[in-house]
């Protein structure tokens, strides 16, 4: 929020001529702050109305898929968000989770981001193939690899317990199988906004390539860091079809997986407290985001750009 | 990949001794290797490469226990491998790589190839293990009680250490009580004065032998399975820990004739090795059969089976619709949304970012189907809210829109996200200077803003094509793939062909894998191909923005 | 900048050491240990429901022998990941699952047959001894059974309907009355459901598979089709979108009861899951059988049944079988379970004992007295889409002779 009073912005010197006419004014405001928010407010509506509806069953005692009002009719209480905790392993999950998604979308991100800068900053033989490769094997589809990351994983599991099936170690070493792909990508087209001049400038200054990574790059593409991160965090708590193979101890497992449970076992009678733990999943994340979020609307480019 | 990691560009292989400050821009970024190693760096350095060697000791261990010398092999050589990549002043842009390109290739490349592998294989249900596999489950399934046979109470004993000593079954025979132990030499009566016998008709104890409890049996479960007591009639094989009974398998192999026999009818079913199968000459298959490679049959099924290449090029169509438009539309909206809320001026934009993501941070596949629900005919919200009548999922073109629509909801604060970062990163003096210039917002949009923009997100637009393109979900939780037409219930009005491949390969008679692999390969080279060109045309954009 | 490059780099360090270190220092133990611990164990691998109830038995089992038990929950695919995991030697030494499933566990080598003394098979429903009996073999121990049945609203429909047109004009003289907003509760959903439609189907005279002579399922013979299911397919048509409206695709499996506990429908096509929903809603209800056409067969709903079986490459055969043939045959266990779950038990013994305080149970199991066990042939697998495919569309108004003699073409494809 801080940069909302630094910079001076063609537009912003108007308050003085606003305080003649209230209509004008108005108007004005209107065209250049207010359809802002009218957009936003929009948006906002489109984001939440499904979500009213999850909110709607997960305080609903009898918690069903089928309530077609967003207003519960049979009163409304907690015990779903109670028999969650009591009757689930649902906090294991929930922390599970945590240290899975967290520490896997930390190391991705590290790993991507270096793959990202070699990408883009440096030139070799095979690095747009290189790239494409990246590409083109996340389009494999997922189902099918199962069988062999069960061979993969029978063999670790007899070789190493420590980093094997049930054990959240094994599961955050396969997502980082994941981790050059999409953010690799994603940040490679940051890089390549950043302007070439500045490690160029650095380099001749005598800094190492590392230190030219880690103190120009990286702070640089700081927003996006935070932005591949939170999409990664987010990314590994929803990622559900693998888990699922990888974790079958009831106390080892994660979010999606335990929560689909709740619906998958039988029928629909689990709805309201999987209504409930929906919500709950997206806790974590909304907190990540707003941790993070000083790093994506941070002005930190523009500042570097003029040094 | 392994090829772009072994051959940097010439100008990083020649060592720059020198600093090189004049002309070609490129060479100079390289030739960095003059620069001094600082003394953090070192520490780093050393200590980094010392956990990477710690682990490889750790990881040593089980594989020298296990006997497994490739995979020790394996090991020396990447640990080498690393420690030499991060001790020389060469392969700078391998230094970056291999961390995630391990990794890749652990649990990435190595499925893919295999799962590749398998398209020429019959390997499926019923053909998923080897032959030997197979002749054991075709034998252990035809075991039967011999007819009038007795049911012996069973306790598992040994005559020395109950963690090692051979094992003897004692077993009682329920009507006479009298005991014999037996092994695998054979049964041989027990003095009735040596044991002694619980009332349900158990041994606890026998002079000479150790009665095994529960757990220090279940710790010898596989020696206890695979004992098999030889009689006239058969053989006494133990059920559980406390019963046995004298079974006699039915079915057995015979290598000379490379086939199974049933020793009650006479039937034989002899090995085809094309099929993986054991088939009679009437016919008759046994169920259980192994994998074989049957070469380029998957393919041709692919090919000239009408069911599949019929629909296949209809389905392609809408795939690649569905594929852009979930790209485009969310692109657009997160695009617009992100510029909307992009102002100085604007406050508030905590919260509404805030807000904007919550469909991306609730569990996705919960809100499919959720969605799904909406879209209900009678029941679902959509039309309840705006009083239509709709049948959402029950028309072809209604269901396409719906799908989008979700896909819509579901993908743009993804984009508003990224869009929100990449606006961020643009220097806020650039679209000043045009404005100062007296261009109109819109002219600045085009000018600086959006051409910056497609830099840094036309990677991510194809890999969201790519990822879209394969979105099994978005189908399979929402519509299934329909509406079906009435006589054809193989492809429906919004399948996509990862949905269709997957109902084909996995719907019927159990799973496919061979068979879905090789469709799956039909798609990846599809995809590749538009993938490749499109990525061809970003190169032109990289050199003039770089 | 320095210091936070530096910091990137020391928590990165750090977490590396210390997952790297913990691993190490945790692991000493664990892997000394992990081979003794490992062989003295027993895994059962169920659904989420059934892993809920079965835990405290299992875990007494293994109090009681001295072994460690754990019961775990494969939420998904359970069917498919067992037989993958069973091929590589990563799965359970127990599965607990449907009788259908049987087919293709065998062809897969997966399970091994199941060795029960004579007094312990006489004690079993008979008919959850046919649904686990495969090929001449017993394959798995049978624990319960369920079928469908017609649940109501004695409220608002006090007279069970003796034919499915007397419950499609009962119904609609409450829509008039606005007491309720549909006809009849049987889910369909836009792709179909061959489970709860298959009495109606019976009814008008159609069948899946006909039999040979050892009362085994034919997949040579399938009777979808046929000129019988056709005439089937027209009787259901006309209860369909474009008729009675009684049957609608828009009734799926997530909203089906919970419509009718919200008392918006009067009569319910529905299994014992049902039953718990209701109560909670606080529904009077009874049960009977799914009626049938007027002039019609009898309904024959489907019976399936829960059983526990032994995987053929488990770490620990001879405790699995132990587990499964001694302890699983117990009726205090049968009773506990349908405690946790009420199901009628397939232990004539446990199900006699919980009769008196479940008037439910028997009614259940007289709708499915008739019923047809669920085929296990690894055939099956063709029928369920396309045939479920056929009923949607016929529902939503397709030329039934069509559709079905479409679907029937597609499954006999399929069934090699």
């Amino acid at each position: 929020m801080t940069s909302l009073t630094g910079t001076p912005v063609a537009t912003g010197g108007a308050p003085a001529a606003n305080r003649n006419a209230k209509g004008r004014r108005k108007s004005r405001w209107f065209r250049q702050v207010g359809w802002r928010h009218l957009v936003a407010v929009l948006a906002v509506a489109f984001s939440l109305f499904p979500i009213l509806f999850v909110l709607s069953a997960a305080l609903n005692p009898r918690g069903t898929l089928s309530s077609t009002d967003l207003v519960p009719t049979g009163g409304v209480s907690l015990e779903n968000f109670a028999n969650l905790f009591d009757r689930t392993a649902f906090a294991h999950w929930f922390v599970n989770s945590l240290l899975i998604a967290g520490l896997a979308a930390f190391l991705s991100i590290f790993l991507s981001a270096m793959a990202a800068y070699a990408f883009s900053r440096m030139r070799f033989s095979g690095r747009r193939v290189g790239l494409l490769s990246l590409l083109l094997i996340q389009m494999f589809p997922q189902f099918l690899a199962i069988v062999a990351i069960f061979l993969i994983f029978t063999t670790m599991t007899d070789l190493w317990p420590t980093i094997g099936f049930n054990t959240p170690w094994g599961l955050m070493l396969l997502y980082l199988g994941g981790a050059l792909g999409v953010n690799t990508w994603l940040m490679k087209g940051f890089y390549d906004t950043l302007p070439r001049e500045l490690d160029e400038s650095a380099t001749m200054d005598g800094a190492t390539h590392a230190q030219v990574f880690f103190r120009i790059m990286l702070p640089l593409v700081a927003p996006i860091l935070a932005v591949t991160a939170l999409l990664s965090f987010i990314g590994t708590i929803n990622e559900f079809l693998i888990a699922n193979v990888f974790l079958t101890n009831t106390e080892s497992k994660t979010l999606a997986v335990g929560m689909f449970g709740l619906v998958a076992g039988e029928r629909n009678n689990n709805f309201g407290m999987f209504a409930a733990g929906t919500l709950l999943t997206a806790v974590p994340t909304v907190l990540v985001f707003q941790l993070l979020q000083r790093y994506i609307v941070s002005g930190l480019t523009a500042g570097a750009v003029k040094g | 990949m392994s090829t772009s990691l072994s051959g940097p560009e010439p100008a990083t292989q020649a060592p720059g001794r020198e600093p090189v400050r004049s002309g070609l821009p490129r060479k100079s970024r390289t030739a960095r290797n003059h620069a001094p190693i600082t003394a953090t760096g070192l520490v780093v350095k050393v200590v980094l490469l010392g956990l990477v060697a710690g682990i490889a000791i750790w990881a040593a261990f089980p594989l020298i226990e296990a006997e497994l010398w490739v995979g020790l092999a394996i090991l020396a050589v990447t640990t080498a491998g690393l420690c030499y990549l991060y001790l020389t002043r060469r392969h700078i842009p391998a230094k970056y790589l291999v961390p995630g390109t391990l990794f890749l290739i652990a649990f990435q490349v190595f499925p893919v190839l295999y799962t590749a592998s398998t398209a020429f294989t019959n390997f499926g249900d019923g053909h998923r293990g080897s032959k030997d596999d197979a002749i054991v489950a075709i034998q252990s399934s035809s075991v039967k009680q011999v007819p009038g046979s007795t049911e012996y109470s069973l306790s598992i004993a040994t005559k020395g250490d109950p963690t090692a000593g051979p094992l003897v079954f004692l077993l009682t025979d329920p009507r006479t009580r009298e005991v014999s132990a037996g092994d695998a030499a054979g049964v041989r009566r027990l003095d009735a004065g040596q044991i002694t016998v619980s009332p349900t008709g158990k041994v606890t104890a026998a002079d000479g032998y150790t009665i095994l409890n529960f757990g220090q049996a279940s710790a010898r479960s596989p020696e206890i399975t695979d004992l098999v007591v030889p009689t006239s009639g058969g053989a006494i094989r133990s059920n559980g820990l406390s019963r046995a009974y004298e079974g006699k398998a039915i079915r057995a192999y015979d290598a000379g004739c490379d086939c199974v026999k049933d020793s009650e009818t006479g039937k034989t079913w002899t090995a085809d090795e094309a099929t993986g199968s054991f088939v009679a000459a009437d016919g008759e298959r046994l169920a259980q059969g192994w994998q074989v490679n049957v070469g380029l049959r998957n393919f041709n099924r692919v090919l000239t089976d009408p069911n599949i290449s019929g629909p296949f090029f209809g389905t392609l169509v809408w795939n690649f619709a569905f594929a852009i438009g979930s790209t485009g539309l969310t692109f657009l909206l997160g695009m617009a949304i992100a510029l909307a809320l992009h102002s100085p001026r604007m406050k508030g934009t905590n919260l509404y970012r805030v807000l904007l993501i919550l469909p991306y941070a609730m569990p996705s596949f919960a809100m499919l189907l959720v969605w799904r629900d909406m879209f209900n005919t009678d029941f679902g919200l959509v039309n309840n809210l705006f009083g239509l009548g709709v049948d959402w999922f029950g028309e072809t073109w209604s269901a396409r829109a719906a799908v989008l629509l979700v896909q819509l909801w579901l993908g743009y604060p993804y984009m508003f996200l990224v869009a929100t970062g990449a606006l961020q990163a643009i220097p806020r003096e650039l679209t000043e200077a045009t404005s100062v210039d007296g261009a109109s917002p819109w002219q600045t949009f085009r000018a600086v803003t959006l051409p910056l923009l497609l830099v840094a997100l036309s990677p991510l637009l194809i890999a969201s094509f790519a990822y879209n393109f394969n979105n099994f979900n978005a189908i399979y939780l929402t519509t299934e793939g329909g509406p079906f037409p009435a006589d054809n219930p193989t492809v429906g009005a919004t399948d996509l062909l990862i949905t269709y491949t997957y109902r084909l390969a996995f719907g019927a008679q159990g799973a496919q894998f061979g068979f879905a692999a090789a469709i799956s390969i039909f798609i990846f080279a599809i995809v590749a191909t538009v993938s490749a060109i499109s990525f061809r045309r970003t190169r032109k954009q990289e050199e003039v923005y770089s | 900048m320095r210091i936070r490059t530096a910091g990137v780099v020391a928590v990165l360090g750090l977490a590396l050491a210390a997952s790297g270190c913990g691993d190490n220092s945790k692991d000493e133990p664990a892997a000394k240990e992990s081979p003794k611990a490992a062989s003295g164990k027993l895994v059962i691998w169920a659904d989420d429901k059934r892993t809920a109830a079965l835990k405290p038995f299992a875990e007494e089992f293994g109090k009681e022998n001295g072994v460690t038990v754990e019961v775990q929950a494969v939420s998904k695919d359970l069917q498919t990941n067992f037989v993958t995991a069973s091929q590589q030697g990563s799965g359970p030494d127990v599965v607990v699952g449907a009788h259908d499933w049987i087919g293709n566990l065998v062809q897969n080598g997966a399970i091994d047959p199941v060795q029960l003394a004579a007094e312990q098979k006489s004690g079993f429903n008979e008919t959850a001894i046919k649904a686990v009996t495969f090929n001449g073999q017993l394959y798995g121990v049978p624990y319960a059974t369920e079928n469908v049945a017609l649940i109501r609203n004695t409220e608002l429909a006090p007279e069970a309907p003796k034919t499915i047109e007397d419950l499609v004009a009962a119904g609609k003289k409450l829509k008039a009355e606005k007491k309720a907003s549909e006809i009849l509760c049987l889910q369909s959903g836009q792709n179909g459901d061959a489970y709860h439609v298959y009495p109606l189907y019976t009814s008008g005279g159609g069948y899946l598979f006909g039999t040979t002579a050892n009362g085994d399922y034919d997949p040579k013979d399938l009777g979808v089709g046929k000129p019988e299911s056709i005439a089937a397919f027209q009787k259901i048509a006309k209860l369909g979108e474009k008729g009675e409206g009684a049957l609608k695709r828009s009734i799926t499996g997530e909203n089906s009861i919970a419509t009718f506990t919200g008392k918006k429908c009067a009569f319910l096509v529905s299994g014992p899951w049902a039953i718990a929903d209701a109560k909670k809603a606080g529904i009077k209800y009874d049960i009977s059988p799914v009626p049938g056409f007027a002039g019609g067969k009898e309904t024959q709903p489907f019976v399936g049944v829960q059983a526990f079986y032994v995987a053929a490459k488990g770490k620990n055969k001879a405790l699995a079988q132990e587990f499964v043939t001694n302890y699983v045959t117990k009726p205090e266990l049968a009773v506990a379970l349908y405690q946790a779950e009420p199901r009628p038990p397939a232990l004539t013994a446990a199900f006699d004992q919980v009769k008196g305080t479940d008037p439910d149970l028997a009614k259940f199991s007289e709708a499915g007295r008739n019923g047809q066990v669920l085929p296990a042939i690894p055939a099956m697998a063709a029928i369920w889409d396309p045939f479920g495919k056929a009923e949607a569309a016929v529902i939503g108004g397709a030329d039934p002779a069509k559709t079905i003699t479409a679907a029937g073409k597609t499954i006999a494809g399929q069934i090699k």
